[in-house]
């Protein structure tokens, strides 16, 4: 498999601002990979210098073998890449029809418009004017015109904000239909749950250096983490009572790490019931992606330039 | 959820001309579907020559408008002046609003050439300005203003005002940052221009006429005050001017252009 995206040391500064310090990562073809990070951890300046939209200080970047700097294969690139950018740009007195086919009129080989236009659920509303939809009907037409060059990879920055939650599953199912089909999708969000449901791999961003990458599932060491079982302690006993080593917090709520869950559950619900007493409030968790985040982007590398309007 | 399918897809390269066409098309629907802002562009002008000809529709040849009727002297400044609004006005303005509404970097972001994006706006800005023109001159016949008999000169005159202005129009939106600025630093630009340059009264101080005419609108006033109301022609170093300051708008739109609303 070749990569779709290659990033190698990648660096760009805003005045005495280093934004993006060294970036390195790859996504191979057919890959969905999602772009995390705090806002001000440089995903967009990194998301900008990829599409074509910035130049880059230092580093190597390769996107469909080709050089985004490079203007000569500006139009060949923008030819084969798709983009939905973070904010809904588009013009208000077309029809959902026609902003689309406007689209396509842009590209030598596109999408059919009304298989684009059934691929993000807007059927049915083709004729009616884009001022006239909901934010979210927008950012679905949004999605169709980053679709409708029939794109080998799709850049999506933070795509499914605000939308409601059905809306999203639905996202989430054409995302992994492309990638099925063979696009290579780059994705941004702040979503947990949107990476974890979506991405193959995960690249963390902190202070414009990558602090953590791998599937969601492992990423930061989380498949080697911990269990914590919790629950409240029943009245009339103390941690000490309990048959495996627990801490107790407040409201006498207590928390117990294992890395073997199944006999300390075992253990626990049998104490509970030679005792006569119940175990409330119990719940087992593995560490989320997002718990994982929070540590790796609160103690990685400094906060660095904000985000947007680096100036 | 319907199949994602990447089918065979048939490759057909669109022919510049054909490219440039289908823009045209689709700035001109999305114009013509917002009335208000059609309609306004059209009122505004006819509105002008429908006050002047109240206020001076009797006054006939004087020297205070060089030799010619008061509506004879308006016609063509009002012309300049749609054209102004039209090309330069209108231009910077929605320019800067598509920048930060980020439609703009949403046009980069597709195949579509820069020129195809520029030439589907120009075609709009020619297209307002001549049927303003046409709707001027023929208000103005309804005050028996005669119909000027030197079209090329004219059309030349306009071709080139259109141009040069379309230019410095790109040129203001790619240096001002924001969208709300945009129309208060265009008419801060144009409005004493204009003033100066005959637009609203004929000046008659040399000194000012003098200033004046080394600045992009008196050029295109007197260009076309020669053919519209004098029998003349539009005078070469007027439109040497203008050509100038048409250049001048070129090279910095060139220069300084950004499709993304974060700058560089």
């Amino acid at each position: 498999m070749c990569n779709a995206l290659e990033v190698t040391g990648l660096r760009k500064s805003y005045g005495s601002v280093q934004a993006v310090r060294d970036v390195s990562f790859t996504v191979r073809q057919g890959e969905i990979v999602a772009l995390l990070g705090p806002n001000g951890a440089g995903k967009t300046t990194t998301l900008e210098i990829l599409e074509g939209f910035r130049r880059r200080d230092g580093g190597v970047a390769e996107v469909l073998g080709l050089d985004p700097g490079e203007r000569s294969t500006g139009r060949e690139l923008r030819e084969r890449t798709g983009l939905v950018l973070q904010d809904i740009a588009v013009e208000p007195y077309l029809t959902v029809r026609e902003t689309i086919a406007r689209e396509a009129g842009y590209y030598a080989a596109p999408r059919d418009v009304a298989e684009v236009i059934s691929l993000v659920h807007l059927a049915g509303l083709e004729r009616r004017k884009v001022r006239t939809l909901s934010g979210g009907q927008k950012r679905r037409l949004d999605l169709a015109l980053g679709l409708i060059g029939n794109p080998e990879l799709l850049f999506l920055d933070e795509p499914t904000t605000g939308f409601d939650p059905g809306a999203r599953r639905e996202a989430w199912q054409l995302v992994r239909g492309l990638s099925a089909a063979g696009t290579t999708i780059l994705l941004t969000t702040h979503a947990m749950d949107e990476a974890q449901a979506l991405a193959d791999r995960v690249v963390v961003l902190s202070g414009g250096v990558v602090v953590a990458e791998g599937p969601p599932s492992a990423i930061g060491g989380r498949d080697a983490e911990q269990t914590r079982i919790t629950f409240t302690l029943p009245d009339g006993y103390t941690a000490a009572d309990l048959p495996l080593p627990a801490k107790t917090g407040p409201d006498r709520l207590v928390v117990a790490e294992t890395s073997n869950p199944t006999p300390a559950l075992y253990q626990l619900t049998d104490w509970a019931i030679r005792h006569g007493t119940v175990l409330a409030g119990l719940t087992v968790e593995r560490p989320s992606l997002e718990d994982v985040y929070l540590r790796l982007t609160n103690s990685g590398a400094p906060a660095g330039a904000p985000e947007r309007n680096p100036r | 959820m319907t199949a994602v399918t990447a089918p065979g897809r048939p490759v057909r390269r669109r022919s510049s001309l054909g490219l440039l066409a289908h823009q045209v098309g689709y700035e001109q629907l999305s114009f013509w579907r917002n009335p208000q802002s059609a309609i306004f562009t059209f009122i505004f002008p006819v509105v002008f020559v429908v006050i002047m000809g109240a206020l001076f529709g009797g006054v006939g040849k004087s020297s205070y408008f060089g030799g010619v009727s008061a509506l004879q002297y308006y016609v063509p400044t009002i012309a300049a002046l749609s054209v102004l609004g039209s090309c330069y006005g209108q231009l910077a303005i929605a320019l800067a609003t598509r920048r930060q509404n980020g439609i703009l970097k949403r046009a980069r972001a597709t195949p579509l050439p820069a020129w195809a994006y520029f030439g589907g706006l120009l075609a709009h800005c020619a297209l307002v300005s001549v049927i303003d023109i046409a709707l001027i001159v023929g208000a103005a016949r309804l005050y028996g203003v005669p119909f000027p008999s030197d079209w090329a000169a004219i059309v030349l005159t306009l071709v080139l005002g259109a141009v040069s202005f379309c230019a410095l129009g790109v040129a203001v939106a790619s240096v001002i940052s924001n969208a709300e600025a945009a129309p208060a630093v265009a008419q801060l630009i144009l409005f004493p221009l204009m003033f100066i340059s005959g637009t609203y009264l004929p000046i008659h101080s040399q000194t000012l006429n003098h200033v004046a005419g080394w600045l992009p609108v008196r050029p295109f006033n007197q260009a076309l005050l020669g053919p519209f109301a004098h029998h003349t022609g539009p005078g070469w170093g007027n439109l040497g001017v203008l050509l100038a300051w048409g250049a001048v708008g070129a090279i910095v739109a060139i220069r300084r252009f950004r499709w993304n609303p974060r700058p560089e």
